[in-house]
């Protein structure tokens, strides 16, 4: 992992948790006992969500007005919030959330 | 001979951090999904 920076998936802006997301419409979720699977039809790129409250609130995005409420609302502890934002950033990364317009 | 530990600056912190997001690329796959 030591290009972050080249490629198509890492060519939208960077992650701002202050903004309202959503899931890409590019993108299946399957819910799984671990969590969910989630493919992403353009990139073809499989990505495990290991945890529900993560898939809670990649899946709630678009009921918040920002990340923050979403994963809140999704009962994520404030200790391991960090770890969600830091997983968060790398699903907008890989394109599979994206920032939506404010409504 | 064991190597000498090293008991300077080892905050307590978690051993593993847990990874909530791993991702494999299928590419070049044939019949998957």
């Amino acid at each position: 992992m030591a290009d972050a920076g080249a490629g198509p998936a890492s060519a939208g802006p960077a992650f701002d948790p202050e903004l309202p997301y959503r899931c890409s419409p590019s993108v299946a979720l399957r819910p799984e006992p671990f969590g969910a699977l989630v493919y992403h039809f353009g990139t073809r790129k499989l990505s495990f969500l290991k945890t529900p409250e993560l898939v809670t609130v990649v899946s709630g995005l678009e009921n918040h007005p920002d990340v923050h409420a979403a994963i809140e609302a999704a009962g994520v502890e404030e200790a391991q919030r960090p770890a969600y934002l830091k997983a968060l950033a790398g699903l907008a990364a890989n394109g599979t959330i994206l920032a939506r317009e404010t409504q | 001979m064991a190597p000498a530990q090293d008991a300077q600056s080892a905050p307590e912190e978690p051993v593993v951090e847990e990874t909530l997001v791993e991702e494999v690329s299928i590419d070049g796959m044939c019949g998957v999904y």
